[in-house]
């Protein structure tokens, strides 16, 4: 696979040994009050921002740790963190 | 198969010339027909340990101190210690003789059946590792022995680079999930034909494991 | 034909001959050569006929961009003979030929050509409607080259390398060689890849036009001696570049030769930098019948005779419009071709040293004159030349038309790469615009065709390749060497020869010509993207390799741009490769338990399931009466090694297991066994199982066989913010697991073990450890999945064949047999048992299957997953219900998956079988809520109940021992 990976633990890996684990959008919200509507929308809606997205991604065939980090989904390349993230 | 023996996963299609009993375990000395090298040995019957703690510095297994590094690798006392992550390592016991009995902190799993443990060295191995991996086997840097975590064909495995010299030859040892014995196995040898990789017993293994190690003697 | 031997820049060994077969004679060409120059060199010219109006076809460029020669070699159609290497003993035949090469009954198809003008099928064939099946037939029966049959298979051994470079560099000549050796110099690990068998490019052949250098063979041979004598070089040879992808991802495929092992190997690359110095072919000169046998391009002419010893033919008239033209009339007249005149599409610029050798062999050079036509049905007889302008033709009698109208570059290895290409007017070449991240140009590909800017250029990639990995490199310097030599010369801007075009032939492969091309144009396909699709232009096997260069050149010609050419896309595979070669070693990878070998001793027939390999059945009865019986009324073993084992350590154990299970883990206990399942963020069951306390915060649990994989990741992923101190260790495989189960089991597992299994010390969903025959270490625990008392026993993997052993050989007395997986299925069927992905989709949640009793809904702050959605999901009327369900007619059970119908859809039968233990055909159906009352009668369509509707009515479960006597007794 052309995607290439930074793994926290291992470094930088093909892609074929992660597994994607989607956008990241936080911890789960509270569940006190919590909506059908809302829980759906934390569980199943995503950005899909065409440009840089924030993931998760586990290590599945290395050191089995999950971890984020940022993909420009229009190149399909790992990217740095943009300056206004976190 | 005889009885009341245990058995390893692995059983190459080569007569055994020489072997002995431990702990139950018929482990092969030697095998007939053992080439120039590579070799390719299994040294499944050989205790395995998982260490995972938040705290990885405060043990000693076999006396070694539990290298910072993930993917670096210490030896001392015939016992390999690799670090795997930031809470977890792998430890290796390669002395033969008696094994080293259940752990006895509950850090440490013996994981000693979970997985198949084989050893491949020799001329040419490296250039067997590009036909099963993509993997940087070869890679200028860190000098082993020094660990990677990933696909060696196609299986997860955890691998020890244990030597390097020229562009080909070394030796590396390596585990997986115990049931792939037979398919890595029979993938490894056939990867390596080529080469002239035939099935080696311990002996041969302890052979190299004195020279990557002259101080095990 | 004899060859001329004493070459020094022979590649072959003319003392060595090897046999072929071709047209039911052997024949024999000689060592190093390749199919195509062993059948020239034969006498063989036609080479095949062409797709669409089967003219006749030969030798053209000797790289395989064209059709023209693909044969069938050994069996396997559309074989490039050009690039395949002779072996003893090849079979060859011609393809697309009816008849005879020469004489082929279809070639009345040429004279047609007048009334298929481009896009011919697309355009008369669809109306009347009636006529397309008919039209259909014959197309169907004329189009493509090649005969393939259904059960071919290619033979061979395939199998592929991943290879890690600091630079990568493609194209073997001068260029890519000095690229190579300058990125080394820094100590860079570097990966040469060339297609052709040797180093040297087109060095490799020529002396070059400066008569008082070192002759370029030479020059290319020191240089691969250098590359050899660098061991951080890797040199792939025969290896074309198949594709480029992120992150510098090159691939490749490689031929083997015939002693190394492997037919074709697939190559990845990972390279921190690619150096492309691919340099260029040939553009092919437009003009009447330039397709014709004795047509031929400058390169391949002239290394029939110096790479092959062949020459050509007798008496040559070149048309070129490139120095190297000149240089290969000069070398054929000195090898002994007879040449009649060089005709240069160029008014001026021709290097004065090769102007003078033509004179001094009084060879007439004609500037600005070109082929307009050859002459000859089979093979060319004659030739007319004519000024550009078309005003003055003169004609010659020969056998040889050695043509070409410049040099195009090889960019597609750019272009896959992520480079824009763009025109450029000085070179008439399609050029990079900006090359992306890491990507290098060197070569002619660049224009640079001076032997030192060539060398210079390569070197000056290399050096910003070695930047790119982070060397500290003198690039200035390089740059200044490559200043120092002469820059790309003005190329050839001719685009056809004055001629109508009926019979110029922009692509061979699909007989599309300059004619066509202005139809399509006419037509209102106004880009070059367009008209290659429309009047088929480089669709063919050789894709762009011939028309890629011409057609934006005539289409931007024709319709009078003022905006600059574009070139059509290039796409990967830039060379055709065997899907063999992709698939490469195909191993294919699977689990195999302890038990494996036993039970194939026993005649188990086993099945891949996810990663494993399990016993599905112990005899030819896929019902599995037999084995069933055993276990219903004496006792059975199974292996059930594939469980997934696990053991959780550490503070937070607990907290982790409240996370992911529903149930309260808190219950949990030492001597009993819990049974539990988790759900995902929906609430829908993904997997189930026990688990049993070891020790303090030390647990073990099992997991079904198909999410063994997944739990750690699981578990992981649902605590990732939590920051626990909790550790999995997987011993899926450290573990087999034998399920001992019938009514017997007790008796058999009392005679192998001391320790008491009794009811009242070992009741049911127990746990106990201890050691069968002494020396054996046994986790037991007392499950019923298949409904009766049954003894799960888990041991060390390695201890797994001895205890299997020894409980076969203690249960001997009560007719033990194995059962596999089907038995197994009916078993925990009749018992009401569910397994997830049988009784369960992706939607069913856990509330769906009854399982609702498991859910522990007062442990909110362990924020269960799944709890939300269940809690959400509880009053939901539209959602199914796991009913159990009889047929009718008890010998006719659905099949699983069927159907449940009224006037839609309102269910699904999950598992169905005839119940040998009961005489009833019984099974589970999920269906919606209105029809889960018992009594309910059900519709059941299937496809192969010949729309008759299987009746059927909902039923109590279980079938089996409701009260679960048998399981707990």
């Amino acid at each position: 696979m052309s995607l290439m990976l930074t793994c926290p633990v291992c470094g930088r890996r093909n892609g074929y040994e992660f597994r994607y684990g989607g956008e990241d959008k936080g911890p789960r919200p509270e569940e006190d009050g919590l909506t059908p509507r809302a829980w759906c929308d934390y569980v199943h809606m995503n950005r899909c921002a065409a440009g840089p997205v924030k993931e998760w991604w586990f290590h599945r065939d290395g050191c089995g740790s999950w971890f984020t980090t940022w993909r420009d989904t229009t190149t399909n390349l790992e990217i740095q963190p943009p300056e206004d993230s976190e | 198969m005889t009885e009341n023996q245990r058995q390893s996963p692995v059983q190459f299609s080569v007569p055994a010339l020489d072997a002995e009993e431990r702990d139950r375990w018929p482990v092969v000395l030697e095998y007939a027909d053992e080439g120039e090298g590579p070799d390719l040995v299994d040294l499944s019957h050989l205790t395995r340990w998982d260490l995972q703690d938040r705290d990885l510095q405060q043990f000693r297994p076999g006396g070694v101190v539990v290298p910072e590094r993930p993917g670096s690798c210490a030896f001392g006392n015939g016992v390999l210690v690799n670090r795997m992550n930031r809470t977890q390592a792998s430890i290796w016991h390669l002395n033969p003789g008696e094994p080293p009995g259940p752990p006895s902190e509950s850090a440490l799993t013996d994981v000693t059946e979970a997985t198949v443990f084989l050893a491949l060295f020799g001329p040419g191995v490296f250039s067997i590792g590009e036909k099963l991996t993509a993997l940087d086997l070869s890679r200028p840097e860190p000098k082993p022995p020094f660990l990677i975590q990933g696909p060696f064909s196609r299986v997860p495995c955890q691998i020890v680079v244990l030597e390097r010299s020229g562009e080909t030859d070394g030796g590396l040892l390596f585990t997986c999930s115990r049931g792939y014995a037979a398919d890595m196995v029979d993938s490894v040898l056939s990867a390596g034909r080529e080469f002239g990789l035939r099935p080696a017993g311990e002996k041969a293994f302890l052979r190299w494991l004195s020279s990557v190690f002259p101080e095990t003697e | 034909m004899s060859r001329l031997e004493h070459l020094p820049t022979l590649r072959i060994d003319p003392s060595l001959t090897l046999p072929l077969h071709y047209r039911g004679k052997t024949r024999y060409g000689v060592s190093g050569d390749t199919v195509a120059t062993a059948l020239f060199a034969d006498g063989v010219r036609i080479f095949g006929r062409s797709l669409k109006y089967h003219r006749p076809r030969g030798l053209y460029s000797l790289d395989g961009e064209c059709a023209n020669t693909t044969m069938a070699v050994d069996g396997v159609p559309n074989v490039r003979t050009e690039t395949t290497p002779l072996v003893s003993g090849m079979r060859v035949a011609v393809q697309n030929v009816m008849g005879f090469p020469e004489f082929d009954v279809m070639g009345f198809m040429d004279r047609l050509s007048p009334f298929m003008p481009a896009g011919f099928y697309y355009r008369i064939l669809h109306k009347p409607a009636m006529i397309w099946p008919l039209a259909l037939k014959s197309i169907r029966k004329a189009a493509g080259l090649g005969k393939i049959s259904p059960d071919f298979r290619t033979i061979g051994t395939f199998e592929e390398r991943y290879l890690h470079a600091d630079v990568c560099v493609v194209g073997g000549g001068a260029a890519g060689m000095s690229a190579a050796l300058a990125a080394a110099e820094s100590g860079l690990r570097v990966i040469l890849l060339e297609a052709r068998p040797w180093l040297g490019g087109c060095w490799d052949y020529r002396s070059g036009a400066d008569s008082d250098a070192l002759p370029l063979y030479e020059r290319s041979r020191e240089l691969a001696r250098e590359v050899a004598d660098e061991p951080r070089i890797r040199v792939f040879c025969r290896t074309p570049m198949i594709g480029a992808y992120n992150d510098n991802l090159v691939t490749a495929v490689q031929s083997g030769g015939e002693d190394e092992g492997f037919t074709e190997r697939y190559i990845e690359i990972r390279a921190q930098s690619v150096v492309v110095a691919t340099g260029c072919i040939e553009r092919p000169l437009l003009f009447e019948n330039n397709d014709r046998p004795g047509v031929m391009q400058v390169g391949c002419a002239h290394r029939l005779a110096r790479t092959y010893g062949i020459l050509p033919g007798k008496t040559a008239v070149f048309s070129v419009g490139h120095d190297m033209g000149l240089e290969a009339a000069v070398d054929l007249s000195e090898l002994g071709v007879e040449v009649l005149c060089v005709a240069d599409a160029r008014e001026d610029g021709q290097h004065p040293g090769l102007v003078r050798a033509l004179t001094e062999r009084g060879i007439p050079l004609l500037r600005g004159w070109v082929a307009a036509r050859a002459f000859g049905k089979r093979h060319v007889k004659k030739a007319a030349v004519t000024t550009v302008e078309g005003t003055v033709r003169r004609e010659f009698a020969c056998d040889l038309l050695v043509a070409s109208a410049g040099l195009s570059p090889v960019t597609g290895p750019l272009t896959v790469a992520g480079a824009r290409l763009a025109y450029d007017v000085h070179t008439g070449y399609f050029l990079p615009e900006a090359l992306p991240c890491g990507v290098h140009a060197a070569g002619r590909l660049l224009g640079w065709n001076d032997p030192g800017a060539a060398e210079a250029s390569g070197r000056l990639a290399g050096v910003r390749a070695a930047a790119d990995c982070g060397k500290t490199v003198d690039s200035d310097a390089a740059e200044a060497a490559l200043a120092a030599h002469p820059g790309p010369e003005s190329g050839c801007k001719l685009v056809t020869a004055p001629v109508a075009g009926k019979k110029a032939f922009v692509c061979f492969d699909e007989d599309a010509t300059v004619k066509n091309v202005r139809q399509a144009i006419d037509m209102g396909f106004d880009v070059p993207e367009l008209i290659k699709r429309f009047a088929a232009v480089g669709l063919g096997p050789g894709q762009g390799g011939i028309p890629g260069h011409n057609l934006p050149l005539l289409a931007a010609r024709y319709r009078a741009d003022t905006a600059p050419p574009r070139p059509t896309t290039v796409r990967s595979p830039l060379v055709p490769a065997l899907i063999a070669a992709y698939a490469g070693a195909q191993r294919d990878m699977c689990k195999r338990t302890p038990l494996h070998r036993l039970q194939e001793r026993d005649g188990g027939v086993f099945r891949r399931t996810g990663v494993w390999k399990r016993a599905r059945y112990f005899s030819d009865d896929t019902e599995c009466r037999e084995e069933i019986l055993a276990v219903r009324n004496g006792v059975g073993m199974l292996d059930a090694s594939t469980l997934g084992k696990f053991r959780i350590h550490g503070p937070d154990a607990l907290n982790a297991l409240q996370r992911v299970y529903v149930s309260d883990m808190r219950k949990v206990g030492s001597d009993r066994v819990k049974y539990s399942a988790m759900c995902n963020d929906d609430g829908c069951v993904i997997d189930d199982g026990v688990a049993v306390k070891i020790g303090e915060n030390d647990y073990y649990f099992t997991t079904s066989t198909g999410r063994a994989g997944a739990t750690v990741e699981w578990i992981r992923y649902h605590t990732r913010f939590d920051e626990w101190d909790f550790h999995l260790v997987n011993l899926t495989d450290a573990l087999g697991v034998i399920n001992l189960a019938g009514p017997d089991a007790r008796t058999v597992l009392e005679s192998i073990t001391d320790a008491d299994v009794s009811n009242e010390a070992f009741p049911f969903a127990g746990y106990r450890t201890f050691r069968v025959d002494g020396w054996i270490p046994v986790r037991a625990m007392r499950l019923g999945f298949v409904g009766e008392l049954s003894f799960e026993l888990h041991a060390p993997s390695s201890f797994m064949p001895a205890l299997w052993d020894r409980v076969a050989e203690a249960g001997k007395p009560h007719g033990i047999r194995n059962f596999g997986m089907e038995a197994q299925n009916v078993l925990r069927m009749e018992k009401g048992h569910v397994i997830l992905g049988q009784e369960s989709e992706q939607r069913t949640n856990l509330l769906d299957l009854g399982l609702g009793f498991l859910w522990d809904r007062s442990k909110t702050d362990a924020a269960t997953v799944g709890a939300v959605a269940l809690e959400q999901a509880e009053d939901d009327p539209d959602r199914l219900t796991l009913v159990g369900i009889e047929m009718d007619d008890p010998d006719r059970p659905a099949k699983d998956g069927s159907v449940i119908v009224d006037d839609r859809i309102r269910g699904y039968v999950c598992t169905l079988r005839r119940s040998v233990t009961l005489n009833r055909a019984v099974g589970m159906a999920l269906v919606e809520a209105p029809l889960s009352a018992p009594g309910t009668h059900l519709e059941i369509f299937e496809d192969d109940c010949n729309g008759q509707r299987l009746k059927a009515k909902v039923v109590p479960m279980p079938f089996y021992d409701p009260e679960g006597k048998r399981m707990k007794g």
